[in-house]
């Protein structure tokens, strides 16, 4: 059996390093494309015309193969794009591009890919963060506007904070997924990375509707009473009222470095010193989300991963010895080798085959009660303590009250630290810590905002920002706010 | 969503390998004309065998559980737009989601549940207000997404149940009737379709999530041909409630079934449980059986080998086991350190199915007779025999059923029409079909004409003779009406006046005074019919048609008694 990755990359447009210094995509658009075809209809005038937008390669493109960063996909170009893409195609963008990644989003650094690693333009011996690394250094280097990763437990929060960028994670249901490449279904969003809250806000609002191909799509009359429900919200609207900021106490974590602890801490006073509260709150679940979501994550990545069998589209080996010439006797008996998944399936990455190990264990029938099950009921507890912090109710609970004393949206570190070098990453399990503080947002589907506290030649601090599901505006509104103020500037100069 | 039919799709040409997992449906049966000829061919070749090979060997039990899976009529596939008719193109009904693209979705089809919800009515099942799709893990070519999307934590039907009569062809040991559980009905995607050519393989993904439905009955049968009486019996309830499109013959519907044995006098020894029956043998399952045959003869083979086995001191093993028609053993598939993990887990693309009361209200007003009410009307109301009432509701697939009624109608209110009708529907025009080697069409003989015909012969103004012989000449292809036949071939029945038969009978007796002496005399009775046949002949001679028979003797008997008293 060959070892992974040692098969030919498909021919594909590739940028050359000197047009593509840190490795961010993965194909490109010729310079050609950038000029808007001419069409008798008139471009349309919004915020994203003309604005070159680069897609992270699970994202569905007929004008681009999507890799997924996988030796499986090596030149794959789905006949349809993803209802995201086709969105920002009618508002006007230009895609750039689509970008590198952690195969299949499967990892923190984005260094698990099959075309090579990503490397932090802030200072490329660094981590750009994963899995939208891609994406994020693209925008961090300009040579695109605004990006669309994918978040399923903080892919696209991380490289933000890692390279200094304003990364969005919406609500679940919120941004159709048809054409999103499942890792995760039930966590899997696409998210928005861009170097200012309104141009993230720009392309969210443009992604950001009801889609009946995505079956979890949330529903017009969901939205409705959404929209209802926050049109009613009492104490008016931010930013004229003050804020209920929720800190919770479980993410003062001892692996927090003194400078995220002094970035997290000096915000939450300049925020109290213009009139805004600040609520000790408490999730006890913030621990075993980490480990439930390493559970369903890679239990649901094992069954989404099955279709990749080489048989209608993607990488299939040429046929083994064994079965293609029949030495002597022609009815030789099946062995492991003359199968025709092993060796295709082998050539998925490192990480990624973890992953579908872990998944398809913790699925098994001996295990399932322990591991998938155990961690679906964490997952129900993780829901429900974040309702029971947040003002606003659950749209999705039918006539559920909001809690009493609760808040408007909790302010956390986005990691525990600045990105690590990334010849120091940790391996394996080692490295899932850093998602600790992303991940109950993605179990709790609530959306969830990163946005920079300083960049530097130690590469990006970033704070996050968590809402109730639904409350995309406000998590934007106080992300912008942070911003506008000069808060986090000033606190990451403390 | 528009269903996707990329001419890339068009014909996938496998290279040669070998698949990492067995499943049933992996080897395509061959067809069963094939097989059936095959196995009267070795009937031949090995003359009668000695024993009653359904007979259990004294001192054992049986226990069957089976599950069925069968093709549901819809429109749509489970999941997609695309079309479910068998399309003649391969690859040409197919979706996105169908062939397992990155990044679609599953859409489920509201409208698949009706033939769904009426085939769990039929068999009596509680249907479930709330259900979901969980995925069911296992690679094979023909699987595209690599799970199967079925229903296994939550089916939306559940606890019902079917009577099976001695009618139905159950084993006498089960008496007059047997019920048997139901334990769940569920749906399901199915797969696509493998044609192998020498070492290549090519799939057709038109099939590919059709919807299924499977259905599991508790291990409540005894007796092999009680278990091919039961598949029998579930796939002429799902025709007649239209919930299937075709039936065993033609592939649409499959049957896996359970087998066990344990002895009868160790009660309590065998620990095995399933479906909540307990105390049972270690069971095998013998997968992809496709006509009731096999059904019943793989069971036989099964259970003697698991007795043998047992009997040698050995054990049975849990395991997936196949049988072909024709064979007097199964054979192993895989072991269970070769069983599939099949690591269920809920689709989280799919919410939950929710079915109304309201719908369910709505398909059992509307829900078609079931063939035990049809036969109860057909014996009690039409005066069928049971026999007949069975014969005519297993035909054609309703179409003879439907052409019965559309007779009876027809025939207006005479009291006896529903039997008769029978007789020329099943009987008559049968018989010219089947002698013909015709299959059977409504329309060669419409009936229109048949009910003309029956018409005739209930009020007398035709003879069956004669009626019989109209049939024919239609059948054959005679153009013109059943009345202007009548009146050209000269078949009316003309009223005959008894003094005509009065004078014919008087000049044969009087012909014939030995004879008569013989009679009267000499009590040989025998001689009347001989007297009625001289008759008729000089009837027809003198030019009339259609005596009556049964008048000529009445008249014979009164001369001859005149003749007595003499």
């Amino acid at each position: 059996m060959p070892p992974p990755h040692r098969i030919p990359l498909p021919r594909i447009h590739r940028r050359h390093h000197s047009t593509n210094p840190y490795n961010a995509f993965i194909s490109s658009t010729p310079s050609a494309a950038y000029t808007p075809p001419a069409t008798p209809i008139p471009p349309p005038n919004t915020p994203l015309t003309h604005r070159p937008i680069a897609i992270k390669d699970n994202i569905s493109t007929t004008t681009h193969p999507t890799t997924c960063a996988s030796a499986l996909l090596p030149s794959y170009t789905p006949p349809f794009d993803a209802t995201c893409v086709s969105h920002l195609r009618r508002a006007g963008a230009v895609i750039t591009g689509k970008t590198n990644m952690d195969e299949f989003g499967m990892g923190s650094d984005s260094l698990y890919s099959a075309f090579g690693p990503v490397s932090n333009p802030a200072s490329p011996l660094l981590s750009a963060g994963g899995s939208s690394g891609g994406s994020a250094a693209a925008v961090a280097s300009g040579a695109a506007w605004a990006a669309l990763g994918t978040d399923t437990g903080g892919s696209v929060r991380l490289p933000a904070a890692y390279t200094g960028l304003v990364g969005f994670k919406p609500s679940y249901g919120v941004v159709s997924r048809w054409g999103v490449v499942a890792y995760a279904n039930s966590l899997d969003t696409v998210g928005v990375l861009g170097s200012r809250v309104r141009d993230v806000r720009a392309v969210f609002d443009a992604i950001s509707a009801h889609d009946p191909l995505d079956p979890t799509s949330l529903s017009p009359a969901t939205r409705a009473r959404l929209a209802d429900l926050l049109a009613a919200r009492a104490g008016g609207r931010f930013p004229r009222a003050p804020l209920r900021i929720g800190v919770p106490a479980e993410y003062n974590v001892a692996e927090l470095t003194p400078g995220t602890r002094t970035a997290w801490r000096n915000t939450l006073q300049a925020l109290h010193q213009r009139g805004h509260t600040f609520v000790p709150v408490s999730l006890p679940s913030t621990r075993a989300a980490l480990a439930a979501y390493y559970v369903l994550a890679p239990a649901e990545a094992s069954s989404n991963l099955a279709k990749y069998d080489g048989v209608r589209y993607g990488f299939r080996a040429s046929p083994s010895k064994g079965s293609s010439k029949g030495e002597g006797s022609s009815e030789k008996e099946a062995t492991e080798e003359d199968t025709l998944y092993a060796p295709i399936r082998a050539h998925f990455g490192p990480e990624v085959a973890r992953r579908i190990l872990l998944g398809t264990f913790s699925l098994s029938a001996g295990a399932r009660e322990n591991y998938f099950v155990q961690a679906q009921r964490v997952r129900r507890v993780v829901v429900r303590e974040m309702d029971g912090v947040f003002r606003l109710p659950r749209v999705l609970v039918e006539g559920a009250a909001g809690a009493d004393e609760g808040v408007d949206v909790l302010l956390t570190p986005t990691a525990p630290g600045p990105p690590p070098k990334r010849d120091e990453v940790p391996r394996g399990v080692g490295a899932y810590v850093r998602d600790v503080f992303t991940v109950p947002a993605s179990l709790a589907g609530v959306p969830a905002g990163s946005v920079p506290v300083k960049v530097g030649e130690e590469g990006g601090i970033g704070l996050q920002v968590i809402g109730q599901f639904g409350d995309d505006g406000l998590v934007l509104d106080v992300a912008g706010y942070l911003e506008e103020e000069g808060l986090l500037a000033r606190m990451g100069a403390a | 969503m528009p269903p996707i039919l990329t001419s890339a799709l068009a014909r996938w040409r496998i290279a040669s390998f070998v698949c990492a997992s067995q499943r049933h449906a992996s080897t395509p049966p061959p067809p069963l004309r094939k097989q059936l000829k095959d196995e009267a061919k070795r009937k031949r070749a090995t003359p009668a065998q000695t024993a009653n090979p359904h007979r259990i060997k004294p001192g054992w039990e049986l226990t069957v559980g089976i599950e069925i899976h069968a093709e549901l009529n819809t429109a749509r596939k489970l999941f997609s737009t695309a079309s479910a008719e068998p399309a003649a193109e391969p690859n040409t009904n197919v979706a996105l989601f169908d062939l397992a693209y990155p990044g679609t979705q599953p859409h489920f089809q509201p409208a698949t549940l009706v033939p769904a919800i009426r085939a769990a009515l039929a068999l009596g099942c509680q249907i479930q207000r709330k259900s979901g799709f969980d995925r069911k893990h296992y690679f094979y070519q023909d699987q595209p997404n690599g799970y199967q999307i079925t229903q296994y934590y939550e089916p939306f039907a559940k606890d019902g149940s079917l009577t099976l009569y001695d009618y139905d062809g159950i084993a006498p040991e089960d008496g007059q009737a047997i019920t048997i559980g139901i334990k769940q009905v569920q749906m399901e995607q199915d797969t696509a379709k493998t044609l192998q050519q020498g070492s290549t393989f090519l799939l057709d993904f038109n099939r590919v999530s059709h919807p299924l439905v499977e259905i599991i009955t508790l291990p409540h049968i005894h007796h092999p041909a009680t278990a091919a009486a039961c598949v029998r019996k579930i796939q002429a309830i799902l025709k007649s409630v239209n919930a299937v499109t075709a039936g065993m013959e033609l592939g649409g519907l499959r049957a896996d079934v359970n087998v066990s044995v344990r002895r009868t006098d160790t009660t309590g020894s065998d620990t095995h449980s399933y479906h909540g029956v307990t105390g049972l043998g270690q069971r095998t399952e013998i997968k992809n059986l496709s006509s009731f045959k096999a059904v019943e003869d793989a069971i036989v083979a099964e259970r003697d080998r698991q007795i043998a086995v047992l009997e040698k001191g050995g054990v049975v093993e849990g395991e997936t086991r196949g049988w072909t028609l024709g064979n007097s053993e199964t054979r192993k598939l895989r072991g269970k350190e070769g069983e599939v993990d099949y690591r269920y887990m809920p689709d989280p693309d799919l919410p939950p199915v929710i079915i109304g009361d309201e719908l369910v209200a709505r398909l059992r007003e509307t829900l078609p007779a079931l063939p035990d009410e049809l036969s109860d009307e057909l014996t009690t109301k039409f005066g069928l025999t049971i026999k007949d009432a069975k014969t005519l509701l297993s035909l054609d697939d309703g179409d003879r059923l439907d052409y019965y009624f559309d007779v009876v109608d027809q025939l207006g209110g005479h009291a006896d029409s529903g039997r008769v009708a029978g007789n020329w529907v099943l009987h008559e025009l049968g018989g010219l079909f089947s002698k013909a080697e015709a299959t059977w069409d409504s329309i060669r003989v419409p009936s229109a004409t048949l009910a003309r015909i029956v018409s005739g012969v209930l009020s007398s103004t035709l003879t069956g003779a004669s009626g019989k012989k109209l049939l024919s000449l239609i059948f054959s292809g005679d153009a013109r009406s059943v009345d202007t036949i009548i009146k050209e071939e000269g078949m009316a029945v003309q009223p005959i006046d008894d003094a005509v038969y009065t004078a014919a009978v008087e000049r044969v007796l009087a012909t014939n005074p030995d004879v008569v002496e013989a009679v009267v005399r000499r009590g040989q009775t025998g001689k009347v019919m001989w007297f009625v046949g001289q008759a008729l002949r000089a009837l027809a001679a003198g030019g009339v048609a259609h005596a009556r028979p049964e008048r000529v003797k009445e008249v014979v008997l009164q001369a001859l008694d005149a003749s007595r008293k003499e």
